[in-house]
Formats: structure tokens, sequence, C-alpha cells
């Protein structure tokens, strides 16, 4: 399936899609050594993001996240490719400052076309998802 | 985004090439946001200390300024981890008086003031009605949109670095008059707020935070007394539990002098949202995570106190002593901490068994090495400093008002409202 939407940065990524219907801080809600989404009570509490495509509505929280998505980023912890509804300034500005590709705004809901596990490649260049449902 | 000439030398690195990082991230940021092009900004605010630089964050500020690169605009900085100066009364190990200093020196390169407070505000970072500015660290930057009238948006560290470099920030959200009207109506006529303090407002904002998430909120039947400490009380909580960046207190926000000004136009004729007590008081009690009674370490300063906050708790603290299981901890700005010596605060509060620490907030930076000297239950009068004391570092908080918690560290034990 393919979706259009709203590049935020530039390039191509795909792998696993990681999916989450709750906001995400990097500041305090996600561990920077690992990538394991650690607030108390969060939809991924406990899972890695690290070297998925991260899909969830919009950043909250701490404005100074992108300091740590950054740190992520050096110790190969962070997401490989962004889908947010809407993108937040400071989920945007993580994006950018890493070169991760990142899309938002997407035309149909994100979270009724993509599943946990399915492959997802996100084309920031021209803004496309192509999504592959996995098998069941 | 249409760019003026000297934007496009930015772009192509004829200016160097920290300002072409600056003018590369403004322009993406820019382009993901619709804006149609680059408006000046005449203040900006740092937040970000090491626990969330990381060694990876020094490591990207001291690229940004080998070059020689500098900001064109005043910036000021948040709290750090400590004050040079008390780095042995604090006993501040080696690690971070190193990567303190690479903080310290890279800024000071950059050009940016080493305020290292978050009342920038009340030390010469005043930004004017109307001004566009950027500010990150969210409760200042709520601060500034809702009693200054100056626009920030909800940046974050590299936008605002970038636009101190550059001078511009991209116009859109908040910079906009269409996107500062009122959104949602709320109504807090039904509570009883002659008999509030600033720690109530907060319960009130930590409630209300998850109501209002991204949308601008219109408070109407708010005290038209209402004191600047309620003010912020309210304004600094309601940015954590969520992440509005315009708040309208109709009487009190330059822009919503009158209900019709805040809506710019007409009002909504019911309020969506009406408050009750029982409301405000179940959210008073989660903002505590603790359960051991036995207080560690009594802090305050989550923004840093004012000189009359300070002089609010000395008052309380008068003919007492701190409890010698207990720590009583003051964070301020620099500034502060000299009034405090010049009133012949300090030597009173130092001889009562409290501690003045200047250049840090009570939410994080001290908590990297308190956890280390074996502080684990702690007491504030934020909701805010609780809860990212919690989450980030893993203490246990009781929250309550600030005679509470001076009374808790003259006992050792939680003297306000237990879970």
């Amino acid at each position: 399936m393919r979706v259009k939407a709203k590049p935020v940065t530039s390039g191509v990524a795909e792998g696993q899609a990681i999916v989450s219907r709750m906001p995400i801080s990097f500041t305090g809600g996600m561990d920077p050594d690992t990538g394991i989404i650690r607030e108390p009570g969060h939809a991924l509490e406990g899972r890695s993001v690290a070297g998925k495509i991260l899909v969830f509505p919009t950043g909250k929280g701490s404005t100074t996240g992108s300091w740590q998505f950054y740190a992520a980023y050096k110790r190969g912890s962070a997401p490989k490719g962004i889908i947010n509804v809407k993108a937040d300034g400071v989920v945007a500005v993580s994006a950018i400052i890493t070169a991760t590709p990142m899309v938002h705004e997407p035309d149909k809901d994100p979270f009724e076309c993509i599943e946990d596990g399915d492959y997802v490649r996100i084309d920031a260049n021209r803004g496309i998802i192509e999504i592959e449902k996995k098998k069941t | 985004m249409e760019l003026s000439k000297k934007q496009e030398e930015m772009l192509e690195g004829k200016q160097g090439r920290g300002a072409q990082k600056a003018m590369e991230i403004l322009l993406a940021y820019g382009e993901c946001y619709n804006a149609k092009r680059m408006i000046p900004v005449t203040s900006v605010h740092m937040a970000g200390n090491f626990p969330v630089l990381l060694d990876e964050g020094i490591e990207w500020l001291e690229d940004l300024a080998r070059d020689g690169t500098r900001v064109l605009v005043y910036t000021t900085k948040n709290p750090e981890m400590f004050d040079f100066e008390q780095a042995e009364e604090l006993k501040i190990p080696h690690i971070y008086q190193v990567r303190q200093k690479r903080i310290d020196a890279a800024l000071r390169s950059l050009g940016v003031t080493l305020t290292y407070s978050c009342h920038h505000y009340l030390v010469g970072n005043v930004p004017r009605f109307g001004d566009h500015i950027a500010w990150a660290s969210s409760g200042s930057q709520v601060f500034a949109n809702s009693v200054i009238g100056a626009r920030s948006n909800r940046d974050g560290d590299h936008v605002a670095l970038a636009a101190a470099i550059a001078g511009v920030i991209p116009e859109w959200g908040l910079h906009l008059n269409e996107n500062r009207k009122g959104e949602l109506l709320i109504d807090v006529g039904a509570l009883s707020l002659d008999q509030y303090d600033p720690s109530s407002y907060k319960a009130l904002g930590w409630y209300l935070g998850k109501i209002v998430g991204t949308n601008i909120p219109v408070f109407i039947n708010l005290p038209p007394n209402m004191n600047i400490e309620e003010v912020k009380g309210l304004l600094y909580t309601l940015t954590v539990t969520g992440a509005t960046g315009l708040v309208h207190l109709v009487g009190i926000t330059p822009e919503a002098y009158t209900l019709e000004a805040a809506f710019a136009g007409k009002p909504p004729a019911f309020s969506e949202i009406t408050v009750s007590q029982d409301q405000v008081d179940k959210a008073y009690m989660e903002i505590s995570s603790s359960s051991d009674e036995n207080v560690d370490l009594v802090i305050f300063g989550c923004p840093q106190c004012s000189i009359q906050e300070v002089q609010e708790i000395a008052n309380m603290l008068e003919g007492k002593r701190v409890h010698p299981e207990t720590q009583l901890w003051i964070c301020t700005s620099a500034w502060v901490k000299t009034l405090c010596k010049r009133m012949g605060l300090l030597d009173k509060l130092v001889s009562s068994g409290a501690r003045v620490v200047a250049d840090v907030g009570a939410a994080d930076g001290p908590h990297l090495y308190l956890r280390e000297q074996g502080v684990r239950v702690i007491a504030m009068n934020s909701a805010r400093g609780s809860y990212y004391a919690h989450n980030l570092f893993g203490m246990d908080t009781w929250f309550g008002s600030t005679r509470q918690c001076v009374q808790t560290a003259i006992s050792g034990r939680w003297e306000g409202r237990k879970r």
C-alpha cells in the first residue's frame, strides 16, 4: 500500500514498523543508550525503537528532547525513520539534525494502515510511505 | 520558502560553517511548517544541560563553535549542574566538573551569556509585547507568550540556537496572529480561589494540562489580584502534563484583556470545561510519587527561587534548625544569591542549616550527583520539579506547599498531604 505524506526531512529509510498511538517525549521517555521507551504506562514501555520505523501521533514533554534523540542516534539506538500525524517542533528538529528520514500529515490515518512488524519504506524525498503487511 | 540575499549567503556557507548549519536547520524547520519567510528574533533562551546533552551533545556544541560561530542575538542559558564556587562544598565528582567546563567553554565561544538561570526574564532577558523570540524551555516559553505577550513557538534548543546564530526564525505557528486565538474556554469560577496558594494552582494546572493538550485555553473567573507566583504555578505546570504554548488568562494576558479579545471575536456561549475542587484535590495527590515518609532532601527552585521566595522560606525558618538527617536546598540564580548575601539572608539561612545553591534548578542538574550521594526521597513545592526529578532521575517525590516543605526540613518527615 502507498500513502502520501508531507516530508519533514529528505532521504529514504526502510525497516520494521513500531507503532504507538500515544505521543512520545524523548527526554525522560526514551533511554538514549538502548532506544527503549521507559515512560511508565506508555504504550511502548519496555520496547526498543532502535533501528525501527517509528510511527506515533506527535511529540510531547520537554523541549530538550532533540539532545536525547541526538545522543541515541550517535549511539546507534535511534529509530531509522519517523512517521508522525503532526510533527511537533522538537521531533522535527531531532530528525533534521540527524538527517533521519521523516514525514508527517499522511493522507490516510497511519494507525489504520500500519501495524507493529509491518515492513515500511519512507521516501522523504517524494513524500511517500510504502507499507508491506507482515505475514500472519 | 523565500530567503533574503543575506540568508542565501548563509546557506551557501559564505558566513562560515556554523551559520550555514544554522540556516540549514531553520530552512528545513520552516519548510516543514509551510513558513513563507524568516523574521528577525530579538531574544533567545537555551534549555538543555548536561543530563540531557550527554557527551554527544557537548560535542555537537563544540563542533558548532569550532570555526568562530557567534550568536547575533542576546541569548541566555538555563541552569546547569552546579556553581564552580560550590564545587567542593557540594562534592561534585570530577567527571561532571570536566563536562560542565566544556559546556561553559563552548557556550562562551558561541557568545551565549552564561546566566544559568530559568528566571532569565528577571535577570535581563526581557522581550517586549509583540516581539518574536525563540525560548526553549516549555515553562518560560508559555510565560513569554501568556504574560509578556512576546511570541515564541515550542522550538527546542537546536532551533533556538540556530535562530540566535542566524538572527531569524521561520514565521509560523504562534508568530502569526491567526494562530494565537483562544480555542477552549475554561471556567474556574466554581473553585474557592481566594483560598488558593501557589501549590493549589499547580494542582489545578496538573489536572487541566491533560485536558488542554496542545490547544490554546482561555481561563475566566480567575481572581483579579492573582499574584505572579500563582500565575507561574499554573502556567509552568500546564506545560508538564500538556504541551500548550499559549494560555489566555483573561484580564492578565496582554492579548486577552477581554474574553472577546482572547477569542479574537465571539466567544463560545458556554464554557467547554468547568473544574471542581474534587478534581483538583485528586490531581494534588497524583503529583507525589513517594510512599516513604523519611525525607532526605527538601529542594526549592523549579523554576529558580526569586528573592521574594527566598525571603519567604527564611521567614518560615526563623529560629528553627534543619533536621540533621535532612538537607534543605534553595536553588536560584547567581544574581539572587548575591542579593541574599547583601540582604543578610544567606548567613541566616546557612546558620539554620539550609543551603543556597546558585546556577542550578531543582528539577534536574543536581539530581545526577545527589542520587549518587544516596539521596532518594525528596520534597518539593514544584509539580514540574517533582515530575522531572521522578521521571528523569528516579527520585521518590513529595509535593506540597512551601510551608509544608519547610516544616518537613525541620522534622525530617513529610508534613504535607499523603497519598
